[in-house]
This record gives structure tokens, C-alpha cells and sequence, in this order.
């Protein structure tokens, strides 16, 4: 931004206070999510701290497969957990992509007052990336204990990336910062014939920290590495 | 304990015959005036530990072989050492000084401590009613009155002390220092055995005669690490002893008679268990961690639960929160006769911060006090962690080992 520019919005600040203009998009730390494409398409970077993320989209379009990348590049660095509500977690996988398996605590609640009563523990002692997989099923009570979880993962500078299978709640959706759609475009053949992966193509629905919109094709390749 | 440099300290030496000797007069009264060595039975292989005056008057002294004391004090009570006894009577003795000062310096010698006086002046402008407070307590605490030496340094005064007697303390003023170790012999500083030996052979017997000596001279004589005996020689300590920190113990017990069954009896009990413990913290500006619940049930086994709290709590509101849910889940088999709440894990109170001013409250729990505390509530499957296992069969429930974090 243009130093004159600057000055004129610090004293248009000055004047007439938040009514002033501000920048839309406010500066926010960000933690990569392992894959360069996803990076690129959430327009800064990776997955913003401290706010919630979503990840939506069918059974089958590769957001789980997604997640647990991102989690394995989180655990790499420091603390991370994953609350499995439908226990698709699947550990061999973080291990054949360098996950660190000693820097992750899988949470499986038995319900949701117990799953979001883990996340703010977890978020306050300082784990750094939490992946929420919702179940499939309409999470009740969800929309009560979201503003209460994100005010704690706030404080605590954890990313929160939450996967659902299912049309994510009207709650949900609004206190999400990011929302990314998948959708499975195509299978990916061989030459002669052999499923070699499955292509996806990840959308930008909802970004309060860039210019939402963005598209980006991604392919998953088989065997899952 | 420091010596401060601005201002002269006052240090008293509180002495006291050794603990175990306490203990053991405290068992048995009538042993008080008999001559008693401490250390094993006369028959048994060991050394004698501590022995009474009367056995001392008969030649017995500490590091001797009993089969040696005897030889010395026949007719001697011999008695091993009763540990425990001994060391409720060392913690009586440590606590009650801790009442006059947190000043207070534990010392090698087990009947021995230093307190700094200089502090008390406000409140004790008379020193010798302070000296004599000091020995009616103790007095009162351990049945046995102490001698108290006085002195501007702790070797000065643990000399003093050992002058001293009971109810006529020995109180060497500062500038008498010097004059007033002149008397002892050398070996009353802590000599290693070479310089003992130059010393006699310089015919340096007596602490006065070293003081005749110049540092500079002594310390061209026997080099820089000698000159601490030199310095306290001529009445200077420079030791540091650590502040002795006695353990806070914070609980509340309630006896239950006629036993209990109701539940809503018991959190009402809880609860005011609860304002008895957050009211010991807060007078102690403390908060705690953890709290242990101890149930005494009738005919069944003593019933352990223990609850974690994410920050130091003190308000009787915050520890009953967490008390509450682990009673009702206790699984309490029969009738209660006592309930007893224990405050562990004590951090100090006032660094508690709204989020005001910061994001967080200033608190931070480790991860895994945090995974500990999910367990207690939700159980031990509630966070687990993944161990693959790439020499099994490929099958998931074998690849893949599931245990409690």
C-alpha cells in the first residue's frame, strides 16, 4: 500500500474511527496445509490460526484425505489432534506421509458435549491444529457450542478445520472463516486401463481473509501417499 | 539465608540434642537422665548415631561401634532409631521457628537452625523477650528447651550455641566477634587435615593466634581456597544456607456420624469441606491444582478420587465445580464414615489475570495434564494415540495399535 494512502486512511482512522475505511482482509497467520495447491487457493497461504475452516463436500472427494495431510505437515512441527467422530482416522496413511504418530492424540468422544469439551482443553494446553470430523449425521447442539469453542481456539492460536460429509448447518457455515467445497470430477485412468486417482476440484465458497471464488483442480493420487 | 552487606544481621543458632534423642525421650520419659546411645541394639553390628549426656559423661561419642559403647556405658539403654518419630519431631521443631521468621536456615546438624533476628525488631524491639519466646515455644513444641547463640554470623552463633544453655543464651555482639573466637582452638574451624597439620607445625594452635596473621601473608602461605577458614577465623561467614521452605499441607476431614448414604448429604458435607480448604489457601495466597477426595467407607476398602483443575483454583465455587461430578460418579459401595478433601499441587494464588489486558489468563496447562484430565472425566479411551505396526499382517486391527494417550 502506497505510504500517501497509508497516512490518508490512518487519518481518516483518526477522525471518525471504525467508521474509516480498513483493510478487508485483516492480516492473519496462517498454518500450511501441506499441499501447494490447497495453499494457493485459500489466497493466504494455508489455513488461518485461530479461526475455523471447513471442509465440505461428499463422502468420496478426497477433504478427509486432505485434512489428515494437512494434520501430518501440523504434526511435524508441534502438538495436533484429531476428533473422530465417525472413526475414519486412518494412522497408516499419516505414516506414509511423515506424520509424526508421537505428536498426535486422536480424540474419540462418545458425544459431542464430550467432543468439544476435548477441543477446549486440548486448544487451550496448546495443540496447535485440531481436525474436527463431524458425523454424518446432524450434529445437535453444535450450533449452541460453536461460538464458546471459537472464542477458546481464538485465545489459544489453534487451527480448527472442521470436515463434514453431510450439507454443513447455517451455524456452522457462518462461523466459519474459510469454507472450501470439493467435489469428485473425475476418475483418473491409465493408459491401459488402471485406476490411477481420482480428480478434485476444490472451490472457495466462503473466505473472510481473501477474495472467496477461487477454483483450483487436484489430483489424488493412488495409492494414497 | 543471606548475609546482607548494607546492615549487620542478626543470627540466632537454635540447638537442640538430636531429634532421634527427643523422639526417643518422648516415647519414654523415664529414659530422660539415664544414659542412652541411639543407633541399634548392644548386640547389633553399627555405629552409635546420638547418644544422651549421661551416656557422653561415660566416654560414649557419635561414630563409635556399639560393641565399643558398650565396653564404655554397660549399663546404657541401647535403642535403635525410631525414623518416622524422629522426623515428626525435626518438622515440629522447623515449624515452630518458621512461625517467628520465614528467615529461617536449616542446618547440617539436625538439632540445629539459624533464624535471622535483625528482621524482627518491629515486632520484637526486645531481643531478649524474643529469645525467650523463642525458648518457651519451643519448649512447648518438643519438650525440651533449647540453647541459643546470638551473633552477627551463623558460624559465630552455632559457636555461641554450643556455649549456651538452656534459658541463658550466649549473645556475641559484632565488634566482640573477633575477640570471642580468639579463645577456641583451631580446630574448632573446619580444617581439612594438611592444614591442620601446617598450622601445628607453625605452631598456630588457638584461633587468636591465627588472627595475628595477616590475609595477605595467609594466603601467600596456603593460597586463595583457604582463605574462607582465615575470613571466618576472624568472624566473617560468607555461607549461604537455602531458606528452608517448609511443606504446606492444606486439607479439610469431616467424620461422619451416623454414617452416610445420600448423596445429597454428601455434596452438602463436600461442599463445606470445600470453603474449609479454599479458606486455608486463601489465607496462604495459594491455589491449587489438584484435589484428592478420600472416602472412608464402612466395611469396604478406602475409596481414593482425584480431581484436576486447568489453573490454580482457590474459591470454594471453582474446587466444588470439579469436586461435585467426581462424587457423584464415584462408585461408593457402602456407607460413609469420613470424607476428607486434599489440596495438592499448590502454585501461588495472585497471578491469576482476568483477559483483560491479555488474551489468555496467564494460566497454561501442559498437554499432558490436559489428556490426564479428559481421562478422569471421560475415561481412559477418550484420547488415545495411534501405533502403527508395519510387520504385522495387513489387516487393520493389526497394523494399527490403539492406546490411552
Amino acid at each position: 500500500m502506497p505510504d500517501r494512502l497509508q497516512q490518508a486512511i490512518t487519518v481518516l482512522q483518526t477522525r471518525f474511527g471504525s467508521a474509516a475505511p480498513r483493510p478487508a482482509a485483516p492480516p492473519c497467520a496462517v498454518r500450511p496445509s501441506g499441499i501447494a495447491e490447497i495453499d494457493a487457493l485459500t489466497g493466504i497461504g494455508g489455513w488461518p490460526v485461530g479461526r475455523l475452516s471447513l471442509l465440505a463436500g461428499p463422502r468420496g472427494c478426497g477433504k478427509r484425505t486432505l485434512a489428515q495431510r494437512s494434520l501430518a505437515a501440523a504434526s511435524r512441527e508441534g502438538p495436533v489432534a484429531y476428533v473422530d467422530f465417525p472413526s475414519r482416522l486412518d494412522p497408516e496413511f499419516l505414516s506414509r506421509v511423515d506424520a509424526r504418530l508421537d505428536h498426535l492424540l486422536v480424540v474419540r468422544p462418545k458425544s459431542l458435549r464430550e467432543g468439544m469439551a476435548s477441543i477446549r482443553v486440548l486448544a487451550r494446553a496448546g495443540v496447535d491444529l485440531i481436525g474436527l470430523d463431524l458425523p454424518r449425521a446432524r450434529s445437535v447442539g453444535l450450533d449452541a457450542e460453536l461460538p464458546h469453542l471459537l472464542h477458546r481456539i481464538a485465545e489459544a492460536d489453534c487451527t480448527l478445520l472442521l470436515i463434514h460429509d453431510a450439507e454443513a448447518d447455517d451455524a456452522i457455515r457462518y462461523y466459519a472463516s474459510l469454507i472450501l467445497s470439493f467435489e469428485r470430477s473425475a476418475w483418473v485412468f491409465s493408459r491401459d486401463g488402471d485406476l490411477q486417482g481420482l480428480q478434485v476440484d476444490a472451490a472457495v465458497v466462503k473466505n473472510r481473509l481473501a477474495p472467496p471464488g477461487h477454483r483450483q483442480r487436484w489430483i489424488v493420487a493412488y495409492p494414497l501417499r | 539465608m543471606t548475609h546482607g552487606k548494607s546492615r549487620n544481621p542478626v543470627i540466632c543458632c537454635v540447638r537442640t540434642p538430636h531429634p532421634s534423642l527427643l523422639a526417643a525421650w518422648r516415647k519414654t520419659p523415664a529414659w530422660r537422665g539415664r544414659p542412652l546411645v541411639l543407633g541399634g541394639l548392644a548386640h547389633e553390628r553399627g555405629s552409635v548415631l546420638t547418644v544422651s549426656p549421661e551416656a557422653r559423661a561415660q566416654g560414649v561419642n557419635e561414630g563409635m561401634s556399639l560393641n565399643q559403647a558398650q565396653q564404655f556405658a554397660p549399663a546404657a539403654i541401647f535403642q535403635p532409631i525410631d525414623e518416622e518419630a524422629t522426623a515428626r519431631v525435626r518438622q515440629s521443631f522447623l515449624a515452630t521457628l518458621h512461625r517467628f521468621t520465614p528467615d529461617l536456615a536449616d542446618a547440617p546438624d539436625p538439632g540445629c537452625a539459624f533464624l535471622r533476628l535483625d528482621r524482627l525488631t518491629l515486632r520484637w524491639p526486645d531481643r531478649a523477650k524474643l529469645l525467650a519466646a523463642i525458648t518457651r515455644t519451643i519448649d512447648a513444641a518438643i519438650g525440651t528447651a533449647p540453647a541459643l547463640g546470638v551473633a552477627s554470623s551463623m558460624f559465630v552463633s552455632e559457636l555461641a550455641a554450643k556455649q549456651a544453655t538452656p534459658g541463658a543464651p550466649v549473645v556475641v555482639e559484632p565488634d566482640q566477634a573477633r575477640a570471642y573466637l580468639a579463645r577456641f582452638p583451631i580446630e574448632t574451624l573446619p580444617l581439612d587435615d594438611d592444614l591442620r597439620e601446617y598450622l601445628e607445625l607453625l605452631g598456630v594452635r588457638t584461633i587468636g593466634r591465627l588472627q595475628t596473621i595477616s590475609r595477605p601473608a595467609f594466603r601467600r602461605q596456603f593460597g586463595t581456597r583457604a582463605l574462607d577458614i582465615y575470613d571466618l577465623g576472624m568472624g566473617t561467614d560468607r555461607r549461604r544456607l537455602q531458606p528452608l521452605r517448609p511443606p504446606v499441607r492444606i486439607e479439610a476431614s469431616q467424620p461422619l456420624e451416623p454414617p452416610v448414604d445420600n448423596t445429597q448429604a454428601l455434596q452438602f458435607i463436600a461442599r463445606a469441606l470445600a470453603e474449609q480448604v479454599s479458606a486455608s489457601l486463601l489465607s496462604q495466597g495459594l491455589g491449587t491444582r489438584a484435589v484428592r477426595i478420600v472416602l472412608h467407607q464402612e466395611s469396604a476398602p478406602v475409596l481414593a478420587v482425584a480431581v484436576r483443575y486447568a489453573y490454580p483454583v482457590t474459591t470454594a465455587a471453582e474446587l466444588f465445580d470439579g469436586i461435585r461430578p467426581r462424587l457423584l460418579r464415584a462408585s461408593i459401595s457402602a456407607s460413609l464414615e469420613r470424607i476428607t478433601l486434599r489440596a495438592g499441587r499448590l502454585e501461588p494464588a495472585y497471578v491469576r489475570q482476568p483477559g483483560l489486558l491479555i488474551r489468555r489468563d496467564g494460566f497454561r496447562e501442559s498437554i499432558a495434564d490436559a489428556v490426564a484430565r479428559l481421562q478422569e472425566e471421560y475415561g481412559a479411551l477418550v484420547v488415545q494415540r495411534a501405533e502403527v505396526r508395519p510387520d504385522a499382517a495387513p489387516l487393520p486391527d493389526h497394523r494399527i495399535l490403539w492406546k490411552p494417550a
